[in-house]
């Protein structure tokens, strides 16, 4: 038997993660957790029909689609794009050594590489699952709101599933390459998520592209409410690349990271405890 | 050093920071079965782990069927390695997870399934191949991690302290078909800290301590030292003090307690206290034996004789 080539070991790797993937305590916690924007529009919705009238962000009142973008900038892209991308990409391999398994997959006829590649493709799948779904029920909560159209708002919706996938791609290459290359990849990814990119964000200037978000931000396609917080805060972000130069700048960002990430953990050793 | 052996180490070392795991070690392991006897912490684990690749040597070399290991996965397609570690994919039946594993070798989905369920009638798992991992016994456990070991056909088996853990039955059951493996032209590597395991599967070892191997060749050569200190071996049974009770009428028992619901011998005749216990397991008499282990006290103790002498 000779060697499988790279893309068909990582398949087969993928067929062997995506259900202990999708079984897993971090899905069900990460599922719960994927429920709040969806608890949260159920609420807006029934709230807007009976006690409280019409959505209002200082005293204007904010039509479905605004408020679905808003969750969709707000809650899915500043904050579980970047906590999934965490907790899945920095655990591809570390969760195989720590529970010892490593080992069936490292003494097999296939490149370490292709053990990273195709954990990395069933992190891609199970997030999508995870994901998905949850948008799509709070599109059609939140849409109808304040006479919304679910059909006239329905290719926003398919741009905004588009990105959150090229988001989960990302944010997953870049703290799998976190997670092969750096002794505790949680503490650094969330300070990375949550410390480093909304920081540099703030400032004018290079630094913000040493981010995901920033390339991410191109991709929405939502207008925001004026004369509020988050207008002014869109204002500060709207420096922003064109979508073609964000998707090739991602595109390069998943290939880069992914091919240092494999290069580490085919030059790493794993030494289990006993 | 010899360059016919299956695995052929070169001034051989590692490290792990400031501990060394292996000591400068030069040895050529003969095709066959080889036994790899130490005591826990005397280097065996990282010695496995160097020759299947899952460390580098910090210095020197190691080559297993000709090649380098390091860095060069196409060697698995002819090395199956069964760790120590008792780790599975728990939700995951016999069959699905020995099929999944030999599917990372290139092999289509009903080859890799024909394949595994053959690996399991090997290992006498065919009537458990549809059960969970997670509801195995920690002998099937064993075997199923062996039979994933063997399922690809390699041509060097490499066995970490396959029997560890396992009940006496089980543990001849498993004897028997390593040295059947052995016979059907297979090279085998298997360690153990505990003498009349490896000596019921083979006569040659390779003795290894404080990262030093200290010997190498024919087991009978040690075996009258490891006759003169007593064996201790813990039994975890339905029924400790019945089988207590049998072992107190035989002379070779020196001493018993009792642990939970286990009971710990010490014994200085071994093989003849294994073959007696193997026959009551089998007979039924002392209820359900479900884990037998020995502690390396006595094998520290012979190799800390043969390093003063």
């Amino acid at each position: 038997m000779s060697t499988p080539p790279l893309w068909s070991s990582a398949t087969r790797i993928f067929d062997l993660s995506l259900g202990q993937m999708l079984w897993s305590r971090r899905s069900v916690f990460l599922g719960i957790l994927l429920g709040g924007p969806v608890a949260l529009s159920a609420l807006i919705a029934v709230l807007t029909r009976t006690s409280l009238g019409a959505f209002r962000i200082n005293g204007a009142p904010v039509a479905g689609p605004t408020i679905f973008g808003m969750i969709i900038w707000l809650l899915y892209i500043r904050f579980i794009l970047p906590i999934l991308g965490v907790f899945y990409g920095t655990s591809l391999i570390a969760d195989e050594v720590d529970d010892k398994t490593i080992t069936y997959l490292f003494t097999r006829p296939i490149p370490r590489s292709a053990v990273l590649l195709g954990k990395y493709l069933a992190y891609l799948a199970c997030t999508v699952l995870l994901v998905l779904p949850s948008v799509v029920l709070v599109y059609f909560l939140i849409v109808p709101v304040g006479g919304g159209s679910i059909a006239a708002a329905f290719p926003s919706l398919v741009m905004d599933l588009g990105m959150l996938i090229v988001g989960l791609a990302s944010y997953g290459a870049v703290f799998s390459l976190v997670g092969a290359r750096i002794k505790r990849p949680l503490v650094v990814g969330l300070v990375f998520a949550f410390g480093w990119e909304p920081t540099v964000l703030l400032f004018p200037g290079y630094l913000k592209r040493a981010t995901v978000a920033y390339y991410l931000q191109a991709l929405v396609t939502h207008e925001m409410p004026q004369d509020s917080a988050v207008s002014l805060l869109m204002q500060v972000f709207h420096e922003v690349p064109s979508v073609a130069t964000s998707l090739l700048c991602l595109a390069a960002i998943v290939a880069l990271t992914l091919w240092l990430a494999g290069r580490a953990v085919e030059g790493r050793e794993y030494v289990l405890e006993q | 050093m010899t360059a016919a052996g299956v695995v052929a180490a070169d001034h051989l070392s590692k490290w792990y920071g400031q501990v060394i795991g292996l000591n400068d070690v030069s040895v050529s392991v003969p095709p066959g079965v080889t036994g790899l006897l130490g005591p826990n912490g005397a280097g065996k684990s990282t010695f496995m782990k160097l020759i299947t690749g899952q460390l580098k040597p910090s210095k020197g070399a190691v080559t297993v069927l000709g090649e380098p290991i390091w860095n060069n996965p196409g060697l698995f397609a002819r090395i199956g390695f069964c760790p120590e570690q008792d780790a599975f994919y728990e939700r995951m039946t016999g069959l699905e997870w020995v099929t999944a594993l030999v599917r990372l070798n290139g092999v289509g989905d009903a080859q890799a399934a024909a394949m595994a369920g053959r690996a399991l009638e090997q290992v006498e798992l065919t009537d458990a191949s549809h059960k969970k991992i997670g509801a195995y016994s920690k002998g099937m456990r064993q075997r199923v991690k062996m039979a994933q070991a063997l399922v690809h056909d390699p041509s060097l088996l490499i066995l970490d302290e396959p029997l560890s853990g396992m009940d006496p039955i089980a543990r001849r059951k498993s004897i028997r078909m390593i040295k059947e493996w052995g016979r059907a032209g297979k090279s085998i590597i298997v360690s153990s800290h505990i003498l009349h395991e490896i000596e019921s599967m083979t006569a040659n070892i390779l003795l290894i301590n404080q990262g030093r191997i200290l010997a190498e060749g024919n087991v009978h050569q040690i075996r009258d030292l490891i006759d003169e200190h007593p064996h201790t071996v813990y039994i975890k049974a339905d029924e400790p003090r019945a089988l207590a009770r049998e072992f107190l009428t035989q002379d070779d028992v020196l001493s018993l307690k009792f642990e939970d619901e286990a009971v710990v011998v010490q014994t200085a005749r071994p093989d003849v206290f294994y073959a007696r216990l193997t026959e009551l397991a089998a007979s039924g008499q002392i209820g359900a034996i479900h884990e037998v282990t020995s502690p390396d006290d006595n094998l520290q103790a012979v190799f800390q004789y043969l390093v003063k002498a």
